[in-house]
């Protein structure tokens, strides 16, 4: 006791610090920085910013079916071009993007939505928004993977695993969703407004672009349930897109972050100098004298004032051959989703296979055409030019309706290289030759990610065997050629 | 909070130091065998006043004619002895003890000095000279090849990053670094390297904040390897500590001064060879009618139609050098250049890559006064290094401020405190990886992308000239003056540099009381702030969009820490020493990063204002760490020979959920000292054996529990927000580390030869790590308690003096360790179904780092050969590698199979000679380097002549090409030709598999040698002042004996962080001499 009465002073100091110990440290787990609520609208931008930057970038760790639909031929690094999708671990980088990105926004916007939009018309509405983007990423997954997770994905405290579902019978539910959400929009109520990019959220424009997705739905099935098809084309066929004014372009703004993902990748990621064009596009548009040549592309940079296209699989140099069209890498340069003249073929088909869409295969192949180059800035002058030639009119052009409507989306969907490769596969047409020193034939679909193959392996395989094998090559429910 | 602290430091430092009039004895205190004994204690029986003895037994205490000093050591269990002051001015005091009390004495965890008879784990002691001796910068790459079980990782680059894992990777994805620890108080290790540039991406390794510390103030390093030694430090303890005691003042007045120059030179070992034959091109593509196929274009120049070097082929299977050749080079393009439109002879370079380095010279100073009586003790000091790389532009300049001192304020208490201050500004670090962006690391070019006709000094002249950004790569000779991919170089250097300053206090305030001679309390408060300041630019004109970045990292810490020791003999057997004690831990970390956007508006401005479009708001980080610890153990020895000791420590971390945040770590040890009961083996002089077990936990990474949104930039006045992809778990435990070690320690033949063998085996449980999670759930990861890992290791010390006389003695120290380790669970669902991997790295071109379920820690993956009878397997179509369809295939495990040195010390009266020669055996390595710089046609191996003794890149039709090595599929050795005319075609990415590029990573180094010279003192006795000069000429990484990775040093790559196995753009290592004076005043 002598001893602590001595050293009173020392022995409060002691307790002094000890005292600091009391508080709930449990606290100090919320984050200052990042918030635990959000808007529902927060989310929905960002997963149609998202969906956007995938379906246009020209990015090769994302986009190898510029190569594949030989729009485009890369200089040096060939893997792609070779159809090497490998090398870059592009499997798994489409499929993060749509399952992270894209779809766990959109669905988390749309449980927010529910607690976060009271008024019940606006509800529907902005529900019906959310799924239309949402159907839209998963036709994407389906068609380029082929069975995917869809029932038992997106919940993750009960499955880390979720099994994957049969191509068909997830293709058939988001079917039904696209009906119920067309159904669903009321012009009469509000919905996520601002928040979308493509429309300002006018709920008539919607309609208009949801219909056509169905359309595009409907006719990507037309080999593999004919009868399907046809009932969801013909609902789709009366609402869909009437002009270029109707198309679902994402607004990019003319300064980072918000630009055109190739602004970003050739100009801030200085990356324009891998790239030069196919010569297998070249050929077809100088074929033609089609007007979109000077649109699509600029001419070699040497004195000779040509378009020069690179040899698929073969290393090129830049400035020897034609090059994309600054146009493309304008920073607020369009993001297509969907547009009037793929539409307009869509309905060229459906009219082939006999389906009721009101109008004929020629008239709507014309529509197309024309409006292909209108929306690429060409006038109308020199669009019917380009149709009137005997090689371009629906009439005259060589081949099956097949090839005829084949070559000239193929065409229209330039620098939209993802929506291509679903109608080459599908319809067999162009015919692409095959690259120098190509890995495999012409690209059936991705491969699954190899994280799936590492994480969810029982699943994995069962889906693997059921689609066919795990295989570039394997054809897809859809492709029936 | 840190305000008033630093305030109380600098009060206290202030007091001013009243000395009484008595007289100064200074002392030594050694052993039977005239050996110093360490930390002994020196006090005056009547006062009760004391000094301690410093590590060599040296102490100086002011005292009157007639005291009684009591000498004590209880460390060693020698007997205290008592001396009477009579008029001498100088005392060597001898304590007796048995022929077992080795002198040597092991700084404990919490700085409790113990005899080595009563530790019962594995800890083994260097001394300050084997981390200053040899003038590096950075204590921790000084560590490498001299303790057993420490694993060192070093990238070579100016002021990098060093990883130190102490007995293998324990937490998958944690941070598994060593904790250091400077007199009892833990230092900040943080690393800023973006997950990018860990992983081999384009980024700055900005370095270890361990390095700051100041290698002449380290006294000695004490590495405390098991879990049981480190248990009392809690949860940040869990990967091993290394303890760091700093010189103090203990020895009367002592100044000593370091003059040093270094002088860095290029391993050529290390350095890429190229082949000097062809030029810029990727192949024969480029047959586009100009007439001037297949490797060169047409180019209106002055002399009309001429061939133009193709300049966006960053490559060299161009066309074959040819002096009667005249084409137009890079520099016709330049209106600047005396060449411009002026065709020149197709040559190599005269001035290849190698002449972009400079042989940096570096040189340091320090200063160091320690001073001390029975009053107190104070230590001033300054350090100054001036380093230099080798790349253009590139300096960090350390700034080291020390003071320090101790007051006795009565006569049982003792006041002290200390602050270090550091100011440590760098500028044009290197950038590593791979990183074609803005400042380009030039290793990229050198090993991957290069093309051979291009003249060095002249882009150097180039540059000088203008300033600009004039490049050997133009995208397009027709249409203005732009690179394609790469930059001047010398314009990145000057232009595009970054720069960075940490300024730093360390310091702590502390006091000791003894109430009485069997108790003492510590109590101490100790800070570790920083601001560090990181700023990037890219000149307009770059290859990239220009711009400027920042970013602030704002650190502290503050620990207060409160202890009360009890150690008393009772009796004449047994000894007790027991703590309880309190550690409440604060530390906070800052950081915000703002870049402009869009570019610059204007050249040169580096300021965010100076952006072209509005900038995104800054990104900003808050991360706040409390534990509050409560700690007691209990160590009870008999004779000396039997020890056993239990210890446990309670956190509370706030890095956990409620109800699952307080955890334990119990220890248990014992130690046997058998020699003792072998009295009359005289062949035997030490024998000990010991064993413990313990187990530690870890918190969790911060916020981890709650799910958070983040929050992006408005999309025209929309707000935008993102799921973060790693879910959040509000149910995670601790996670725990289980680890069992035997220890054997030997010495014979009166400790001329010493043996200590560990064993251990550790086992991770509950693993807190974020397991990877299928995509579709939403998420990529989610935090669990999911992972387990196991090491097992053994690691053996075998040190001797084969010869020791008066004026020769030589002692050799090796260490040798293995460690294996195991991913034994990684993560189960609900339903059973088990994740059978997980990645932990992904390289920039698909190659991959993983944790597979059943195997080691860090396999690589990529793709493979398809083999036949064990040998690649050739299309016998092609004459090509068949190689397998995914890049999933395990290519090399980064795991070294064993690692070692050996230190040979000798001494010739005032000569010295030590080396270390350092030893990693096993472990893989990825070279991007390799990959891309055969692809590129840059080395030898696509170059020269082929078996028939025509030129390899020649047509096959004509005799030309390459005979892969490998068999076709019946098993017959290859014989087809194939083409080596363009990239790829035969050697490189696109013509052989992954595994192809995988090498042995283990080397044989001869890391430092050491030739000293002190000055006889009889030569320094008329100075009066001058006590020791030391002279030393030192040379580091001096020759790399063996290695099995061509053109690289295998140490380089990847930095801090469980991230390694991958090389791209690796720089050459230096070998670096130095010459240091050294004077004690």
């Amino acid at each position: 006791m002598k001893i602590l009465k001595q050293n009173f002073w020392m022995v409060s100091a002691l307790l002094m610090l000890l005292g600091g110990c009391t508080k709930d440290l449990t606290k100090l787990n919320n984050d200052p920085k990042n918030p635990t609520n959000i808007s529902y609208s927060a989310l929905f931008t960002r997963g149609q910013q998202q969906l956007s930057n995938l379906l246009n970038t020209a990015d090769y760790d994302f986009n190898p079916m510029n190569f594949f639909e030989q729009y485009w031929q890369e200089t040096t690094y060939l893997n792609e071009s070779q159809y090497d999708i490998f090398y870059r671990g592009i499997p798994d980088a489409d499929w993060n993007t749509l399952y992270l990105n894209v779809l766990a926004n959109l669905v988390r916007a749309d449980s927010l939505a529910k607690i976060q939009v009271t008024d019940a018309g606006a509800l529907a509405n902005v529900h019906a928004q959310i799924d239309i983007m949402q159907v839209m990423a998963f036709y994407y997954l389906v068609t380029t993977y082929g069975d995917i997770p869809y029932s038992a994905a997106f919940n993750l405290v009960n499955n880390a695993f979720p099994k994957y579902d049969d191509a068909m019978t997830v293709y058939k539910d988001l079917l039904t969703r696209m009906s119920a959400d067309i159904a669903a929009l009321d012009d009469g109520s509000a919905g996520v407004g601002s928040a979308d990019q493509i429309y300002g959220g006018d709920i008539d424009a919607w309609k208009k672009f949801a219909s056509s997705l169905q359309l595009r739905m409907g006719i990507t099935i037309a080999d593999a349930d004919d009868a399907l098809a046809k009932t969801t084309v013909e609902a789709a066929a009366p609402n869909v897109f009437t002009s270029n004014a109707d198309n679902a372009n994402f607004a990019y703004l003319s300064s980072p972050p918000y630009v055109n993902p190739i602004y970003n990748f050739f100009i801030l990621g200085a990356r324009q100098g891998d790239f030069v064009a196919c010569s297998t596009f070249i050929t077809q548009l100088q074929s033609d004298n089609d007007p979109r040549l000077p649109l699509f592309f600029t001419t070699n940079s040497d004195t000779s004032a040509n378009y020069t296209g690179g040899t698929p699989g073969d290393g090129v140099s830049y400035f020897g051959h034609a090059k994309p069209a600054p146009i493309i890498y304008t920073p607020d340069f369009r993001g297509v989703f969907i547009d009037y003249p793929e539409t307009q073929f869509y309905l060229a088909e459906a009219a082939e296979r006999g389906y009721s869409v009101g109008g004929t295969a020629a008239s709507f192949y014309q529509n197309g055409v024309e409006g292909s180059i209108i929306e690429w800035g060409g006038d109308s002058a020199s669009a019917k030019a380009y149709y009137n030639q005997s090689s371009v009119t629906y009439a005259t052009a060589a081949g099956t309706w097949q090839q005829k409507i084949g070559t000239q989306a193929w065409i229209a969907f330039y620098n939209r290289a993802w929506d291509a490769w679903v109608d080459s596969r599908r319809l067999g047409y162009p015919v692409f030759p095959a690259p120098d020193k190509a890995k495999s034939t012409f690209p059936e679909r991705f491969t699954y990610p190899v994280t799936e193959t590492n994480v969810n392996s029982t699943n994995y395989s069962s889906a693997a065997a059921a689609i066919g094998g795990d295989n570039v090559t394997t054809k897809l429910f859809f492709v029936k050629n | 909070m840190r305000k008033c602290l630093s305030l109380l430091a600098v009060l206290l430092l202030s007091v001013g130091w009243v000395f009484a009039q008595q007289k100064t004895i200074t002392g030594r205190v050694v052993d039977a065998q005239n050996q110093p004994i360490p930390f002994a204690s020196v006090k005056i029986k009547s006062s009760r006043a004391g000094v301690a003895a410093d590590a060599e037994g040296k102490f100086t205490i002011k005292a009157k004619p007639g005291d009684i000093l009591v000498v004590s050591a209880s460390a060693t269990g020698a007997a205290p002895t008592e001396i009477t002051v009579g008029s001498e001015n100088t005392l060597t005091v001898m304590l007796q003890g048995s022929k077992n009390n080795l002198s040597e004495v092991v700084v404990t965890a919490l700085g409790i000095a113990r005899s080595r008879n009563r530790v019962a784990y594995a800890a083994q002691t260097i001394s300050g000279s084997d981390v200053s001796d040899n003038r590096s910068f950075d204590i921790a790459q000084s560590l490498s090849g001299k303790v057993a079980g420490v694993q060192i990782s070093q990238n070579n680059t100016l002021g990098g990053s060093t990883n130190v894992i102490l007995r293998g990777y324990k937490s998958i994805t944690g941070d598994n670094q060593a904790l250091f620890v400077i007199d009892g108080v833990p230092v900040n290790n943080n690393n800023t390297n973006s997950v990018g540039q860990m992983s081999g991406g384009g980024g700055y390794d900005y370095g270890s904040p361990i390095s700051d510390l100041n290698p002449d103030d380290v006294a000695s390093i004490t590495v405390l390897k098991s879990a049981a030694a480190t248990a009392l430090y809690g949860s940040r303890a869990s990967n091993g500590v290394i303890l760091v005691t700093t010189k103090k003042g203990s020895n009367g007045l002592n100044v000593s001064l370091n003059l040093g120059v270094r002088r860095s030179y290029i391993d050529m070992s290390t350095f890429p060879q190229y082949q000097h034959e062809y030029g810029a091109g990727y192949g024969p593509y480029y047959d586009d009618g100009t007439g001037f196929a297949p490797y060169f274009y047409g180019y209106t120049g002055k002399q009309g139609l001429g061939p133009l070097v193709p300049t966006t082929e960053d490559a060299s299977f161009g066309a074959a050098f040819d002096p009667n050749k005249m084409v137009y080079q890079w520099d016709a393009l330049d209106p600047t250049s005396p060449y411009y439109q002026t065709e020149r002879p197709w040559v190599a370079a005269k001035n290849g890559p190698i002449t972009f380095f400079n042989k940096p010279v570096s040189t340091s100073q320090s200063i160091l006064i320690t001073n001390s009586n029975a009053q107190g003790s104070y230590k001033f000091g300054f350090t100054r290094d001036d380093e230099n790389g080798i790349l253009p532009n590139s300096n960090q300049v350390k700034n080291i401020l020390t003071l320090a001192a101790t007051y006795n304020v009565l006569k049982n208490l003792t006041i002290g405190g200390e602050a270090n201050y550091y100011d440590i500004p760098a500028t044009g670090r290197y950038e590593t990886g791979y990183s074609p962006d803005r400042a380009p690391n030039p290793m990229n070019n050198f090993r991957q992308w290069w093309e051979m006709n291009v003249d060095v000094q002249e882009l150097k002249q180039a540059y000088e000239r203008t300033h600009a950004n004039t490049t050997w790569n133009w995208a397009d000779p027709y249409n203005g003056g732009k690179p394609i991919y790469w930059d001047n170089l010398y314009f990145s250097r000057y232009q595009n540099y970054e720069s960075d300053d940490r300024k730093r206090l360390i310091g702590n305030v502390n006091a000791k009381w003894d109430p009485t001679d069997w108790l003492s309390f510590t109590g101490r408060v100790s800070l570790d702030q920083y601001h560090w300041i990181q700023e990037n630019r890219a000149n307009i004109g770059s290859v990239e969009v220009s711009g400027y970045s920042k970013f602030l990292d704002d650190f502290y810490e503050r620990n207060v820490d409160l202890m009360a020791n009890f150690h008393k003999n009772l009796g004449t057997s047994f000894n007790l020493n027991a703590l309880v004690g309190a550690n409440l831990r604060h530390s906070e970390d800052q950081t915000t990063s703002s870049q402009t956007n869009g570019g610059l508006a204007l050249p040169g401005v580096w300021a965010l204002s100076n952006s072209a479009a509005t900038p995104a708001a800054p990104a900003e980080y808050d991360g706040i760490r409390e534990v509050n610890g409560v700690y007691g153990s209990a160590s009870l020895s008999y004779n000396e020979l039997l020890t056993l000791e239990g210890t446990l420590r309670r956190d509370i971390s706030s890095t956990l959920p409620k109800g699952h945040n307080a955890y334990y770590y119990p220890s248990v040890a014992a130690g046997f000292v058998f020699s003792k009961l072998l009295q009359n083996a005289n062949w035997l002089s030490y024998g000990k054996l010991s064993a413990n077990y313990a187990e530690v936990g870890a918190d969790a990474p911060i916020y981890s529990v709650y799910d958070t949104y983040s929050i992006l930039t408005p999309y025209s006045g929309s707000p935008v927000g993102s799921l973060l992809t790693t879910k959040n778990n509000a149910d995670l435990k601790p996670e725990r580390t289980r680890s069992k070690e035997i220890n054997l320690e030997l010495a014979f033949l009166q400790n001329r030869l010493g043996l200590t063998a560990s064993y251990y085996s550790t086992k991770t449980v509950d693993d807190i790590l974020p397991v990877t999670v299928s995509a579709a759930t939403g998420y990529s990861s989610e935090f669990q308690n999911a992972g387990s890992m196991t090491n097992k290791g053994l690691e053996l010390v075998v040190n001797g003096t084969p010869v020791k006389t008066r004026d020769f003695q030589w002692d050799i120290t090796v260490n040798w360790s293995a460690n294996r380790n195991k991913v034994v669970q990684l993560f189960k669902d609900a339903s059973g179904q088990e994740a059978k991997d997980l990645q932990l790295a992904g390289f920039p071109f698909g190659q991959t780092m993983n944790a597979p379920l059943g195997q080691a820690f860090g396999q690589l993956r990529g793709s493979d050969f398809i083999y036949t009878n064990g040998k690649p397997t050739i299309d016998p179509n092609t004459g090509m590698y068949e190689v397998t369809s995914d890049v999933n295939e395990n290519i090399g495990s980064i795991q070294p199979k064993w690692i070692g040195g050996i230190r040979n010390s000798l001494r010739v009266n005032d000569f010295s000679l030590s080396f270390l020669i350092d030893i990693k055996q096993g472990g893989s390595i990825f070279s991007l380097d390799q990959d891309f710089g055969q692809y590129d046609g840059l080395y030898p191996i696509t170059a020269g002549l082929n078996a028939n003794g025509k030129a390899k890149r020649s047509d096959v039709a004509n005799g030309g090409g390459v005979i892969l090595p490998g068999v076709t599929p019946d098993g017959k050795a290859n014989t087809i030709y194939i083409q080596d005319n363009a990239a790829g075609a035969a050697y490189g990415f696109g013509a052989a598999p992954d595994k192809n590029f995988v090498y042995d990573a283990g080397f044989i180094k001869l890391r430092e040698a050491i030739l000293g010279y002190s000055l006889p003192h009889k030569l320094l006795a008329g100075t009066r002042s001058i006590k020791g000069v030391q002279l030393s000429l030192i040379g580091r990484n001096l020759w790399i004996i063996h290695k099995n990775l061509p053109m690289a040093d295998p140490e380089s790559g990847t930095s801090f962080g469980n991230i390694s196995g991958f090389q791209s753009g690796v720089y050459p290592s230096t070998r670096d001499f130095s010459f240091n004076v050294k004077v004690n005043f």
